[in-house]
C-alpha cells in the first residue's frame, strides 16, 4: 500500500516537472512581461529596472533554475528578496515559493490563496448540486426502469450533457437574476451570506454537466448492481427494501467516487468560462488575466495548482474505490 | 468489427434522432454558404438598424428572415456561414486527433516497451493540464488568426483518452490466439497491425470518433465565446455567441438561434455516439 503511493507520488512528480517546464517555455514566447506591465510607452530605465528586480535580465536557463530553486533566484542587489538571510537568496519551488506576480506586486502563493477559497467554494458548490441532483435522479430512473419518469430522465441528462456553459450562464443570468431578482447579478459579495449567495447561479451553471453525467453513471451501475446475485441473496434473505437498496448504491456508487475524484480538476482550476460569465473573482479568470498579462509566475503557479489537484484527485479516487471496494487490491 | 452492430443500431430510437440531427448539420455546413441569402459580412446599417440602434428583428424586413445582428448584418446569413466553420474546424481537428491517438495507441500496444511508457507518460501529462488555459496560451503565441492553427490546437490537445482507449484494446488483441497463428505463419508486423489488430479496435475509435466531435465543437464555441477562436468581422456559431450574449436584455435571440444551433449539433454526435457504443458493445 505505502509502496504504491510512493510510486504514484513519484509519477505525479514527474508530470509536474514537465508541466511546469513546458508553461515555462510557453510564457517565455507569449510576449515580454516589461512591455505588458508597464506599456509600450515606458523609458529605458523603467524597464531595465523592471527585468532587474525580477531576474528577467537572465539567461532563460538560470531564470528557469532560480525558479525551481536550484540555484539563487535574484541577483544580490533585487529589492524584492534583498538577500533575506532565511532564505539564503534561494526562493524557488524547492523553497515552497512560487516567486512574485508582475501583475499583482505580491507573492504568487498569496495572490493564489485569496483566488482559492472563492474557487473551492464554487467548485464545492457545483460538486454538491452534481451530487445531489445526479445521484438522486440517477437512482430514481433505474428504480423507475424504462417508465416515462426513467425516458425523460435520462432525456434530460443527454441534453444536459450538451448544454455548455456559455449558453446556459448567460440566459440564466439575464432571465433569473436579472428578471425574478432571485439572486445577485454577477460578482462575489461582500459577506460570507453573500458569497453564498453570489455563488448559486455559476455554481448551478457548473452542476448541469457534472449532474447529467452523474445521473446516467449513476442509472447504469445501479441497474447492474440491482440484477446481481448479491442483491438477490439479500431478497432472498428478507431484508427490508431499504437495506438492499443501500447494499445496490455501495456498489453503484465506486465509479461515481472515480468520477468525482476527475472533477476535481475543476474544483481547483476554476471554471474558467463561468467566472469568466459571472464575474466570479476565481482561480479561472486569475488565470485567464495573467495569460493576457504576460504574468508568467502567476500562470505558472496556478498551472501548477491544478496540474497538482489532477494528481491527487486520481490518487484520492483510486484509494477511495480501494478502500469501498474490498476485491480492488493496489498494486505495489 | 461486429456484423449484428447494424441489427442493434437500427432498433434504437435515440441513436436515429442522432443521425437525423448530425446529417442536418452536416448538410447545412455543406451547402449552407451557398443557401446563405446575403454576404454574412455586409452591414445593412441603413434597413436593419432601427431608431434606437438596435437590430431589427425576424421578418421586420423581407428577405431579411431572422434580421439583424448586432452590426446591421444579415442573421441567417451569419449562421449558415458561422455553421460551416465550426463543423469544418470540428471535423478536421478530429480526423487529425482520431488518426493521431490511433497511430500512437495501437504502436503503444503492440509494441510495449520504452515507446510505449514514453508515449503514456506525454498522455499523463497532457490531461494534467488544464486544455482551455492552454489553448489560450497557444493562441497568443502563435498568433496566427487563420483556421488550420485553431484546427491544430484542438487536435494537438484532445487525441489522448482516444490512445488510451486504444492502446487497451490492442493490449487485449495482441494476446489472442489469432494473432499468435499469424506470427506463426510468419505474418509481418505490419500485416498483423492492419488485418487483425485495426479491425478489432475500430469500434471503439469510431464511438469515441463521433462524440470527440462533439467535444470539439463545444472547444471552438468555447474558445470563440472568449474571443479567441475565429477572428471577427468572420462567423461562428461561438463567436456570434459571444456577440449576442451582449445584447441579451434586448434581443435574446441573437443568443438563442447561434445556442439552438451548437446545442442540437451537440446532442445529436452525442446521441450517434452513446447509440454507436450501445450497438458495438451492448453490454455497457
Amino acid at each position: 500500500m505505502s509502496a504504491y503511493i510512493a510510486r504514484r507520488l513519484m509519477s505525479a512528480f514527474l508530470v509536474l516537472m514537465a508541466v511546469i517546464t513546458l508553461v515555462f517555455i510557453l510564457m517565455t514566447q507569449i510576449g515580454d512581461p516589461a512591455a505588458a506591465t508597464l506599456g509600450n510607452r515606458a523609458n529605458e530605465d523603467t524597464v531595465r529596472e523592471f527585468n532587474a528586480r525580477y531576474g528577467l535580465d537572465r539567461p532563460l536557463g538560470a531564470q528557469f533554475l532560480g525558479y525551481l530553486g536550484v540555484i539563487a533566484c535574484q541577483r544580490p542587489s533585487s529589492p524584492v528578496y534583498d538577500d533575506d538571510p532565511a532564505t539564503n537568496g534561494y526562493c524557488g519551488l524547492l523553497q515552497g515559493d512560487f516567486g512574485e506576480s508582475f501583475l499583482h506586486n505580491a507573492p504568487v502563493a498569496d495572490v493564489i490563496l485569496r483566488r482559492l477559497p472563492r474557487t473551492l467554494l464554487l467548485g464545492a458548490l457545483a460538486l454538491l448540486f452534481e451530487l445531489a441532483i445526479g445521484l438522486g435522479f440517477g437512482v430514481f430512473a433505474a428504480l423507475r426502469r424504462n417508465r416515462w419518469q426513467d425516458t425523460s430522465i435520462m432525456s434530460t441528462a443527454y441534453l444536459g450533457q450538451s448544454l455548455p456553459s456559455y449558453v446556459t450562464g448567460p440566459i440564466f443570468l439575464s432571465y433569473a437574476a436579472f428578471l425574478f431578482g432571485l439572486f445577485p447579478v454577477g460578482g462575489y459579495g461582500s459577506t460570507p451570506l453573500e458569497h453564498l449567495q453570489h455563488a448559486v447561479l455559476p455554481a448551478f451553471t457548473l452542476a448541469i454537466l457534472g449532474a447529467s453525467t452523474y445521473a446516467r453513471v449513476t442509472r447504469s451501475e445501479m441497474l447492474d448492481a440491482l440484477q446481481s446475485d448479491y442483491v438477490r441473496t439479500a431478497k432472498a434473505k428478507g431484508l427490508g427494501r431499504s437495506r438492499v437498496l443501500s447494499h445496490a448504491l455501495r456498489n453503484a456508487l465506486l465509479p461515481v467516487v472515480t468520477l468525482a475524484g476527475l472533477s476535481l480538476r475543476l474544483l481547483v482550476g476554476g471554471a474558467i468560462i463561468t467566472e469568466q460569465i459571472y464575474g466570479w473573482p476565481g482561480m479561472g479568470k486569475l488565470a485567464v488575466e495573467s495569460i493576457v498579462n504576460v504574468d508568467a509566475p502567476t500562470v505558472m503557479g496556478v498551472v501548477f495548482f491544478v496540474a497538482l489537484a489532477v494528481q491527487l484527485g486520481n490518487l484520492l479516487a483510486d484509494l477511495a474505490v480501494a478502500a469501498l471496494d474490498p476485491r480492488v487490491r493496489l498494486a505495489g | 468489427m461486429d456484423p449484428r452492430a447494424w441489427t442493434r443500431f437500427r432498433k434504437n430510437k435515440g441513436a436515429f434522432l442522432g443521425l437525423a440531427l448530425v446529417a442536418l448539420a452536416t448538410l447545412s455546413a455543406v451547402a449552407g454558404p451557398s443557401l446563405a441569402p446575403h454576404d454574412p459580412n455586409e452591414q445593412f446599417r441603413d434597413t436593419l438598424i432601427d431608431g434606437r440602434g438596435l437590430p431589427k428583428g425576424p421578418l421586420a424586413v423581407p428577405d431579411h428572415l431572422l434580421g439583424a445582428d448586432t452590426l446591421g448584418r444579415d442573421e441567417l446569413s451569419r449562421l449558415l456561414h458561422g455553421g460551416a466553420v465550426t463543423m469544418l474546424v470540428a471535423f478536421l481537428a478530429t480526423a487529425l486527433a482520431v488518426s493521431l491517438g490511433t497511430l500512437i495507441g495501437v504502436t503503444s500496444g503492440f509494441f510495449r516497451g520504452a515507446l510505449d511508457a514514453t508515449f503514456m507518460r506525454l498522455v499523463d501529462l497532457l490531461l494534467s493540464l488544464p486544455f482551455l488555459l492552454l489553448a489560450i496560451a497557444i493562441k497568443r503565441v502563435v498568433a496566427d488568426p487563420g483556421l488550420e492553427v485553431l484546427v491544430l490546437i484542438l487536435a494537438l490537445l484532445s487525441w489522448t483518452t482516444l490512445a488510451r482507449v486504444v492502446r487497451a484494446k490492442t493490449l487485449q488483441v495482441r494476446e489472442l490466439e489469432y494473432v499468435l497463428a499469424a506470427r506463426a505463419l510468419g505474418m509481418s508486423n505490419a500485416r498483423i497491425l492492419l488485418r487483425h489488430v485495426l479491425p478489432n479496435v475500430a469500434g471503439p475509435i469510431i464511438v469515441l470518433g463521433t462524440t470527440l466531435v462533439a467535444q470539439l465543437i463545444l472547444f471552438e464555441s468555447a474558445l470563440s465565446f472568449l474571443g479567441l477562436g475565429v477572428e471577427p468581422p468572420n462567423a461562428s456559431w461561438g463567436s456570434m455567441l459571444r456577440e449576442g450574449s451582449e445584447l441579451i436584455d434586448s434581443a435574446p435571440r441573437l443568443l438563442l438561434y447561434p445556442a439552438a444551433f451548437i446545442v442540437m449539433t451537440v446532442f445529436g454526435f452525442n446521441l450517434l455516439g452513446e447509440g454507436l457504443r450501445d450497438a458495438f458493445d451492448p453490454k455497457e
